[in-house]
């Protein structure tokens, strides 16, 4: 018996989408497609804190969790007091560290911040957090992040934060 | 570990390795060296497992011989970071790019299309409907969006691949699905490719909603088993398309080591919404949606464990439930309970619980563990352990507690979920290990 032949069958499988430059092509494209223009706020569906209300709520002794989202060596030279490191990578989905993500607490307002002007790469975590069931109101990215706690000379660490002291710089 | 080698020799000139264990090793050297590091750098590896291995074990790798040469590790070592470079390792730049799947396949027969197809890995290895045309076309019908609009992008480890509406149909058609299921195989599509880790994960797929009753998703007897349609594509068009968006194939990118049987249908199943007591709210509700909503929620976990038979009145069942729950890992404070709708009934009218929210409660508050088992798993290693040296409480102080001293390690009620689904055939349950994200609007995928 002759074998029917199918013929229009369609490609189920994914090769090759332009694989060496697609990293950084899709960090770019993260970026515009979260930005209508230059100047919109990248994430707006992300909330944001200002770092006095956050020094605030320390100072009232309120749970705070500050977390850098910044690479490893960044975070070991400079970085908020108290906070800790979450690296985010923004060529890789944010979902990629659910599971760092979600041994955060609960109970406690989560700051997360970037040394980066608009929260571009801290604001993409605060919605995943929504994402995972965190309390949307008590996930927060901080405004002007690293850059605006550092103008308002809140306490900082890091070893070129202890080289400065040491200096007397 | 090969991209930060690679970072460190390309950007401060300084020769670097990447020592591991061989399995990972023979995974870096494999797609991902070639796709994600781009260029190769050298190896030196060691045997595997060496986590959880006395100390002595490990100083004897470092003692013993490398792997991949036989000889002495650390003079592998020094060999590696010293030898001149190779005629292939000096080529620098972007790897070739594969070639670019056609859209269309050519015409062949369906046995040789379907060995075809099972040798790409874009089957689960049952059998599959062929997507012709004719066919994906009509399961496009199923929604008002476009074929070639871009659900998502996933970045997977060969780089960034947008999954279309289009390769969702083609997904759905292979599933077995018809155009009815489409906008919840779209909606599940947001949440694609599922977990993949050396772990060997899981999912569970809840179904909420006046669609579930529309397209007869089963809720009630049977609910987890083979016994329904829509339970059964549904699922199954999540595995495929995981598979196929998520490129994720056996020893190049997949790398479960033992995988999970519950990929094959990732217990899709809807909730009994009918049966829920007074005062019990549906799944996607206590997410913030209507009632009226159509939503699909994706829960990643790893393990179940059943009640095995009745709720007895000597124990009440909230107690079994979380003893058995003290037996997951608590990564992310995720459980999830799913009950038989008699069994709510009775943690309702019986023990209480008035609401989802006070037994999920109830659980944060007393479900325990010893430090030792908790520090003992390594899920937990690799998350809570970095925020315990940060000095992140509660992490950092359990981390100096005795081995058998007491915690209470589920610290976020809202990642224990309570979900109900079931017969009314036995005061029957499960507890599970998974954490929902948020549910996904199937209405906006109509």
């Amino acid at each position: 018996m002759k074998a029917q032949i199918f013929s229009g069958i369609l490609v189920a499988g994914f090769l090759a989408v332009g694989f060496a430059g697609a990293p950084a092509a899709s960090r770019a494209n993260s970026r515009q497609a979260n930005s209508a223009s230059k100047d919109a706020l990248p994430f707006p569906k992300a909330p944001r804190i200002t770092a006095e209300d956050v020094e605030q709520m320390i100072k009232d002794g309120k749970g705070v969790v500050i977390v850098d989202t910044d690479d490893s060596e960044s975070y070991a030279a400079e970085h908020i007091k108290g906070s800790v490191n979450i690296v985010y990578d923004p060529t890789t989905d944010a979902s990629a560290e659910d599971q760092s993500l979600s041994a955060l607490p609960g109970d406690k307002m989560l700051v997360f911040y970037c040394n980066c002007p608009h929260e571009e790469d801290s604001a993409p975590l605060v919605l995943e957090m929504q994402q995972l069931g965190y309390d949307p109101a008590k996930v927060k990215a901080l405004q002007g992040g690293l850059t605006r706690w550092e103008q308002l000379h809140y306490p900082l660490a890091g070893s070129d934060v202890d080289k400065t002291a040491q200096t007397g710089q | 570990m090969g991209r930060w080698a690679k970072t460190i020799e390309m950007e401060c000139n300084i020769p670097a390795i990447g020592i591991a264990s061989s399995n990972i090793v023979h995974y870096a050297t494999g797609y991902v060296d070639k796709y994600q590091t781009g260029m190769s750098i050298r190896w030196v590896s060691v045997p595997f497992p060496f986590t959880g291995q006395p100390k002595a074990v490990d100083v004897g790798y470092v003692e013993g011989k490398d792997m991949l040469t036989g000889q002495p590790l650390m003079s592998a070592v020094t060999k590696a970071l010293t030898d001149p470079l190779t005629a292939a390792e000096k080529i620098s730049g972007k790897p070739p790019e594969e070639a670019i799947e056609p859209r269309l396949l050519p015409a062949d027969t369906e046995d040789n299309l379907r060995l075809l197809f099972d040798n790409k890995e874009w089957t689960d290895f049952n059998s599959i409907i062929l997507p012709t045309e004719k066919l994906v076309m009509a399961m496009l019908k199923g929604t008002s969006h476009k074929p070639d609009e871009v659900v998502k992008t996933i970045n997977i480890t060969g780089g960034a691949r947008q999954l279309t509406v289009e390769k969702v149909a083609i997904n759905a058609v292979m599933a077995g699905a018809s155009p009815e299921h489409f906008p919840v195989i779209l909606a599940l599509s947001t949440q694609a490719p599922f977990g993949n880790s050396t772990s060997s994960m899981a999912n569970m797929v809840v179904i909420n909603g006046p669609i579930r009753n529309k397209l007869n998703f089963n809720c009630g007897t049977n609910a987890m088993g083979p016994y329904n349609r829509s339970n059964a594509v549904v699922g199954r068009a999540f595995t495929l398309m995981s598979k196929t968006a998520g490129d994720l194939r056996n020893n190049v990118n997949a790398w479960e080591t033992l995988g999970n049987t519950m990929q094959y249908n990732n217990n899709t199943y809807g909730e009994n919404e009918e049966a829920l007591p007074g005062g019990w709210e549906p799944l996607h509700v206590q997410m913030g949606f209507k009632a009226s909503d159509n939503v699909v929620t994706v829960g990643t976990g790893w393990s179940s464990i059943a009640s095995v038979g009745a709720s007895q009145s000597i124990y009440p069942t909230q107690n079994l439930m979380r003893d058995y729950i003290s037996s997951f890992c608590a990564s992310g404070s995720a459980a999830t309970v799913v009950m038989d709708p008699t069994v709510a009934g009775l943690l309702k009218d019986t023990h209480g619980f008035q609401t989802k929210e006070q037994l999920s409660e109830w659980f944060s508050q007393n479900v325990q563990k010893t430090a030792g088992s908790y520090w003992g798993n390594g899920v937990i290693q690799s998350t809570a352990v970095p925020f315990a040296l940060q000095g992140l409480e509660p992490y950092a102080s359990w981390r100096k507690l005795p081995d058998d001293a007491l915690i209470k390690p589920f610290t976020n009620p809202r990642a224990i979920h309570v979900v109900v689904a079931g017969g009314k055939v036995q005061t029957m349950w499960f507890v599970t290990d998974f954490g929902f994200r948020k549910g996904v609007s199937i209405d906006d995928w109509a």
